[in-house]
């Protein structure tokens, strides 16, 4: 499904109290594209995130997700948040967490198995279905939480700095891992990060996000190389270097 | 593609030896502390004033002699576990609907937030008046003190729901009615079986006062005569019955939590 926003802008409290974190944003996400936003913290990208999600409602503008306006979230919206704990049901098992959604839809017992099954396999985690989330590392949590969202099939999986309080070397698995689901279930991704190596690792397309307030789109990166990437390569360097550049001077705004 | 991943997990329970060890230390420190006593009230102390232990134990016996002892325990913890219950019972719903729905925590708040400064203590003779000196008026002031704090704690489970699992409860597709009962009741059941713990403790205190004030029977009763017959001895029986009898449903109630509630309450239930 297509994502469009037309001059979206958002302020907390309806922007009765200070300037508007976004403004003025105007995004067309294709269907079937894995997209990054980057930007420094605080620059408004996990608001964007929210709005499309359905979290948050824009203060102007429209959100159209398949040519409907956004009014609040939707299964056809999958999310995995950033926090470890706070979003998973800790008092169900590994598939408990990952067939919640698919009870709540009253799915047949049949299909609900086969889906978590399909989606546990996917993250692999079918060795520990039965497992609490207190029991497992920061890196399964996050897995969950994917196996979570793949199972109810959305047309659109939101991402909001998933693996950040993640160690690099499971940070890197996942993202390889991440890169597999994502090219076998053929979904919109839109995946929120600070980490440009995670960015040129992931996307086919990076928007990089100017600081706030007023935050919006700075520039458009094209990534054109094939998964899974090779940080040897000259054009990975090059934008590696490009990105770097462009993300220092918002940095530094922000710090001035 | 499969990615293997060496994460570890942590480990599951602490080991049942350890608990055994933990046992044992316990009881002795329970030993030594009865042959201090023992020893100081024999030697250094009057024994109107502090009995020894096994002065005491005689004083049990004989109140077991005389059958009235069992009779007290029994109507004591009636009195507590029925209003415990059924205070639990009416509170629980209460806080639930009081923490996620604002215009029925504005209509009850002024009540209940002026009430529950109004101790048991200060109702009980209205209670006795208005309810009869049966067992009716002693359950309900039992259930009164009970209500107040599972009330509030559930209500504090429920507003302290971490925003973040009723989101994902939307974007998995779950209705309102659905977050409600399979989100945010479970996510508040530590907060729940806390403010149960605490009014468990609570209605002691409240039969006890009762009991003294406008009973013919339970423990308050007793430690309350004792004083009339200067029997100290039954005095410390009932004392240190009450002590036993909490440490007894308090214990019960922890292992309830780490037993049939572990997941839900998790660490809450190991202290």
């Amino acid at each position: 499904m297509t994502i469009e926003m037309t001059k979206v802008s958002f302020a907390y409290h309806g922007g009765t109290s200070g300037l508007p974190v976004l403004a003025d944003v105007d995004l067309t996400v294709p269907d079937g594209e894995f997209l990054i936003l980057l930007g420094p913290s605080g620059c408004g990208k996990s608001t964007l995130l929210k709005l499309i999600a359905g979290f948050d409602k824009p203060t102007t503008g429209e959100v159209k997700v398949a040519g409907k306006t956004v009014t609040g979230p939707g299964k056809d919206r999958g999310m995995v948040f950033q926090d470890l704990d706070s979003a998973l049901f800790q008092w169900l098992t590994v598939r408990g967490n990952v067939e919640f959604g698919l009870r709540m839809n009253k799915v047949s017992d049949a299909d609900r198995k086969r889906q978590a099954d399909e989606a546990l396999r996917m993250v692999n985690l079918s060795g520990h279905v039965d497992k609490l989330p207190d029991e497992l590392s920061g890196g399964m949590k996050q897995r969950v939480q994917i196996a979570r969202m793949l199972a109810m099939r959305p047309e659109i999986m939101l991402m909001d700095e998933p693996f950040a309080a993640l160690d690099a070397q499971t940070r890197q698995m996942l993202q390889t891992q991440l890169v597999t689901i994502w090219s076998e279930v053929k979904r919109t991704a839109i995946y929120v990060t600070h980490d440009i190596r995670e960015a040129l690792n992931l996307g086919q397309r990076i928007l990089l996000m100017s600081a706030g307030p007023r935050a919006g789109i700075k520039h458009e990166y094209e990534v054109p190389l094939s998964y899974p990437r090779d940080q040897t390569d000259p054009t990975y360097i090059d934008l590696l270097d490009r990105l770097s550049k462009d993300i220092e001077e918002e940095v530094t705004k922000v710090w001035s | 593609m499969v990615v293997e991943t060496t994460e570890t997990t942590p480990p599951k329970k602490a080991p049942f030896g350890r608990l055994i060890t933990g046992f044992w230390i316990s009881f002795l420190s329970v030993v030594f502390g009865l042959i201090v006593w023992e020893i100081a009230a024999r030697n250094f102390i009057d024994p109107f004033f502090l009995p020894p232990v096994s002065a005491i134990v005689a004083g049990a016996v004989e109140l077991i002699e005389r059958g009235l002892l069992f009779q007290h325990i029994a109507i004591s913890l009636f009195r507590i576990l029925t209003g415990f219950i059924l205070g639990s019972f009416v509170a629980i719903p209460l806080g639930l609907i009081i923490g996620s729905y604002m215009p029925v925590r504005q209509i009850f708040d002024p009540y209940i937030h002026f009430l529950r400064f109004i101790p048991a203590l200060a109702l009980t003779t209205l209670f006795l008046v208005w309810f009869g000196v049966g067992e009716v008026s002693k359950i309900l002031l039992v259930m009164y003190s009970t209500g107040f704090i599972v009330v509030i704690n559930t209500a504090t489970g429920v507003v302290t729901t971490h925003k973040n699992k009723k989101l994902a409860a939307e974007t998995l597709g779950a209705s309102t009615w659905q977050i409600f009962w399979f989100v945010t009741v479970p996510a508040a059941v530590p907060s729940m079986y806390v403010g149960m713990r605490l009014a468990l403790a609570g209605s002691f205190l409240v039969i006890v006062a009762v009991e003294m004030l406008a009973a013919e029977s339970g423990l308050g009763y007793l430690i309350w005569t004792s004083k009339l017959y200067f029997r100290i001895d039954w005095m410390f029986v009932g004392i240190f019955l009450l002590g036993f009898f909490g440490l007894l449903t308090d214990y019960a109630w922890k292992m309830l939590g780490r037993h049939w509630l572990r997941r839900y309450v998790r660490e809450t239930a190991n202290y």
